[in-house]
This record gives C-alpha cells, sequence and structure tokens, in this order.
C-alpha cells in the first residue's frame, strides 16, 4: 500500500516528465489499425513543453526535455538530437515569451504558441533536410503542426485543472 | 529605440542563460549540447557510431516493454474480432486454399520451363530459393508511425549476422531492406518508404520501370514508364536486377482496383500484418 502511495506521488509530481517520456519511447503502431483518426496527428510533446515551461518551469526539468528529445530521435531513425535542438528552440522561445508578456491569458499564449512552433519546426526541417537524406512530406507535417495547435486549449484546460487539484492535495 | 532593443537583448539573454530553482542545466548549454550532437552524428566517428548502436539497442528495449500494453490491447480487440467472424472467415480460406492448390501446381511448371529456358538462352542468374545463403528469421519489435521514416525494427542485428544492405522479406515477397544494423536490433526501411527505389519489370508486359515507395502506409508508384503506357489491374510487379544490388524475379508489388475504380499500386508484403520476417542475402546479384 505504501509503495503504490509513493508510485502514486511520484506520478502526480512528475506527470509531465512521465508522459514526456512515455510519450518519446511509445510507437503508437496500434494506432496504424485506425487510419481515420490518423487524420488527427498532433504532437503532445510540443503542447506539454509549452505549457509547462511557460505555466509550471519548475515540473519539467530542462535536461529532461533533452533527453527525451534524443529518445524520439532513436525510436523514430533520424539524426541523433534533432528533436532535441527542436524542443530546446521550442522552450528557448517559450521562456522569452513568459519574460516578455506582463498579463497572461490563455488566448494570447495560444497566439504565442504559431512563433514558437514556426520557429521550432524550422530548426527541424533545417536539421532533416542538411544532415539527413530523408524525404517527407511536407504538408503532412503542416497537418500535424495544424492540430497541435488547435488542440492546444483542450490540454491547456487539463493540465491547468490537474495542477490546480494537484496544488490543493499539496496544500493539504 | 534604444531601450527597446536593450529589453529584447535581456529578455534573450534571460531566456537562455537563466536558471530556475530546480533546473541543472541553462538552455544555451543544452542547445550548444545538442548542435555538438547532431555533429558528430553526421560525421560518424567510429565511438560514436559504437555509443549511438549500444543506445539504440538500450533504447529499442526499452520502447518494446513501453510499448506493450497497448499492443495488448490491439491483440486483445483483434483476436476478439476474429473469433467473432471464424465461420466465414473459414469458408473463404478453403476456397481460397483450392485455388492456391491449382495456382501452386501451375507455377511448379512454369518454374521448370523457365529454368529450362533460361538455360537454353544462356542468361544469367535470378534469385534462388535453394541457395544456401544466410537467413535470419526476426520478429518485428517497434513499427513507429512516423512521417518522416517508413520503417520497423526487428529482434536481430549484428550478433546474428545482419548487416547493412540485407533484403528482408515477410512471406516470401519483398518487404525493404536493411539501413541500420545494431548488435542486438536493426532498422528496415520498407518498400513503402519515400527514400525506396526498385527497379522493376512489370509481369507479362516486360515493361521496366521504377518502383518507388510514397511514403503511405500501403501505396506504391511507378516511375519511368513508356509514354501512353496504361496499367491493368491484378498485374505482378517483379524486381529486374538491373540495380546490381537486387536480383531479379522477386515479388514485390501487385496493381489492383481501389475504392475510386482507379489503379493503385500495393506491395504484396503487407508492413501492418507483418510479425516475422526472413532477413537474407540471397535476393542480392552476387
Amino acid at each position: 500500500m505504501r509503495v503504490l502511495r509513493l508510485v502514486k506521488a511520484f506520478i502526480i509530481n512528475n506527470l509531465p516528465i512521465v508522459i514526456l517520456y512515455t510519450l518519446s519511447f511509445h510507437t503508437f503502431d496500434g494506432l496504424n489499425d485506425f487510419p481515420d483518426i490518423l487524420v488527427f496527428s498532433f504532437n503532445l510533446h510540443m503542447i506539454i513543453i509549452y505549457f509547462y515551461v511557460l505555466k509550471f518551469p519548475e515540473y519539467l526539468g530542462l535536461g529532461h526535455i533533452f533527453l527525451a528529445g534524443i529518445v524520439n530521435d532513436v525510436v523514430v531513425g533520424i539524426p541523433l538530437g534533432t528533436s532535441s535542438l527542436s524542443y530546446l528552440v521550442l522552450s528557448f522561445f517559450t521562456s522569452y515569451i513568459k519574460n516578455a508578456t506582463i498579463r497572461a491569458k490563455m488566448t494570447t499564449e495560444w497566439i504565442t504558441f504559431i512563433p514558437a512552433l514556426f520557429f521550432s519546426n524550422l530548426v527541424y526541417f533545417i536539421i532533416i533536410n542538411n544532415f539527413s537524406h530523408l524525404s517527407f512530406y511536407y504538408i503532412e507535417l503542416l497537418r500535424i503542426t495544424f492540430f497541435t495547435f488547435l488542440f492546444f486549449p483542450l490540454f491547456y484546460v487539463i493540465f491547468s485543472n490537474f495542477q490546480k487539484i494537484f496544488n490543493k492535495e499539496n496544500r493539504n | 529605440m534604444a531601450d527597446s532593443r536593450d529589453d529584447f537583448i535581456i529578455a534573450i539573454r534571460y531566456a537562455l542563460l537563466k536558471k530556475s530553482a530546480k533546473q541543472k542545466f541553462s538552455l544555451f548549454f543544452l542547445i550548444i549540447l545538442s548542435i555538438l550532437t547532431i555533429t558528430l552524428d553526421k560525421l560518424s566517428v567510429p565511438f560514436v557510431q559504437s555509443t549511438r548502436a549500444v543506445l539504440n539497442d538500450f533504447v529499442y528495449e526499452v520502447a518494446v516493454v513501453a510499448s506493450a500494453p497497448v499492443k495488448l490491447v490491439v491483440h486483445v480487440i483483434h483476436k476478439g474480432g476474429d473469433h467473432l467472424n471464424t465461420v466465414e472467415k473459414n469458408k473463404i480460406l478453403i476456397e481460397e486454399m483450392d485455388k492456391l492448390k491449382y495456382d501452386h501446381n501451375k507455377s511448379l511448371f512454369y518454374k521448370t520451363e523457365n529454368k529450362f529456358l533460361k538455360k537454353a538462352l544462356n542468361l544469367g542468374t535470378t534469385y534462388n530459393e535453394t541457395s544456401e545463403d544466410l537467413l535470419v528469421v526476426a520478429r518485428i519489435i517497434l513499427d513507429r508511425n512516423s512521417p518522416y521514416l517508413k520503417s520497423f525494427l526487428i529482434n536481430k542485428g549484428r550478433k546474428s549476422g545482419v548487416i547493412n544492405g540485407m533484403t528482408v522479406f515477410s512471406k516470401n515477397y519483398l518487404i525493404g531492406t536493411v539501413i541500420e544494423s545494431n548488435y542486438l536490433t536493426a532498422r528496415v526501411l520498407l518498400v513503402t518508404d519515400l527514400n525506396s527505389k526498385i527497379p522493376v519489370i512489370l509481369q507479362g508486359e516486360g515493361v521496366n520501370a521504377i518502383l518507388t515507395g510514397s511514403g503511405k502506409e500501403s501505396g506504391l508508384a511507378l516511375e519511368y514508364l513508356p509514354d501512353e503506357f496504361t496499367l491493368e489491374p491484378n498485374t505482378i510487379i517483379y524486381s529486374s536486377g538491373r540495380d546490381g544490388f537486387l536480383a531479379s524475379g522477386l515479388q514485390v508489388a501487385e496493381t489492383y482496383l481501389d475504392k475510386k475504380n482507379k489503379i493503385a499500386i500495393r506491395p504484396l508484403a503487407d508492413p501492418r500484418q507483418a510479425l516475422i520476417v526472413h532477413v537474407t542475402t540471397r535476393g542480392f546479384n552476387n
């Protein structure tokens, strides 16, 4: 029972890190059987990094972001460090937005997600094009980026509520 | 003007160098580390290659464990569906088996005739099923759904004799080639990948073309077909061996009529259904 409680506490304390690593290690091959769902593919990594670096940076270390990127590169089979650099560029923009914003609102944070996503993906494309021989469909990546942007408010609400509940539990 | 520029520089410096209470590394340090990793990976220094192979093996093994719960759920759903459709499937399978028996006997005749004719014409070597080349049976451990690379990972690596460039078959059909071999695992590039280009010959017509992947799960395309050439459905596409890499006569793909009644091409080996594959050197023109 004590072990279970400890595991629960660990997961709650490190939820973004747990999700980030799980997503990186996970292959989602089961989803291949549902091609209709795949149309709505989005990058949850980027949503988590943007949200937590912006709102709760104390819960998501930059070292973990770097390592999760390395793991993602190995699993996907792209040059090592590509995702890491892309995620770190996203973190950099997020930190800048955080410092430059005076009154934070969900809508403004949603809009500022566009340049952050743009620069992060730009770094990604540059590395893939110059450091590997891989070809890919730009339109597919544009679609994934679009749905990443579109689904951001949904996850914003989910993660905000989770942190509210978690902080309340901690205070009690 | 100067003030706003200073503010901008301060904000950027703050974002790059500032470490909050729980951060062990600054953003600047990690960005430099990432650039260094990419550069070392690109340069392919020997010690980096071996480190990457060890890292690959470790991450792949962890990824297999991490993917297990979802795989189990999908497996249970599939098994449930299979049980419900058993009787109907059995009828279809009996019919298909009769047809296959007939086709098999017919192909045995063509095979003998082909050998005889090739001998008579004094033509070169083709794919020989009975040759004693290295054959490794491997299991697919991961099949990452990525927009960049249509590939899968197998549980055999250099330890079992799997090296880069070996051909991979699923149920006797060409499914891909090994592009990365680690000590315990290897990555196979599928024929459906955008980077895959295979010189092929069309059944019956004898027309040469290049079969390319479309980056989609099952889509393929034929390039460099003769002008005004129209594809017929149910045509088998074989490797022509013109690249000097793959042997000729490997069954790769077939044409079919899709839902919109247009002629499309799909690989004979379905990457989504493949579970056990054969990695071999026998498909080479060696």
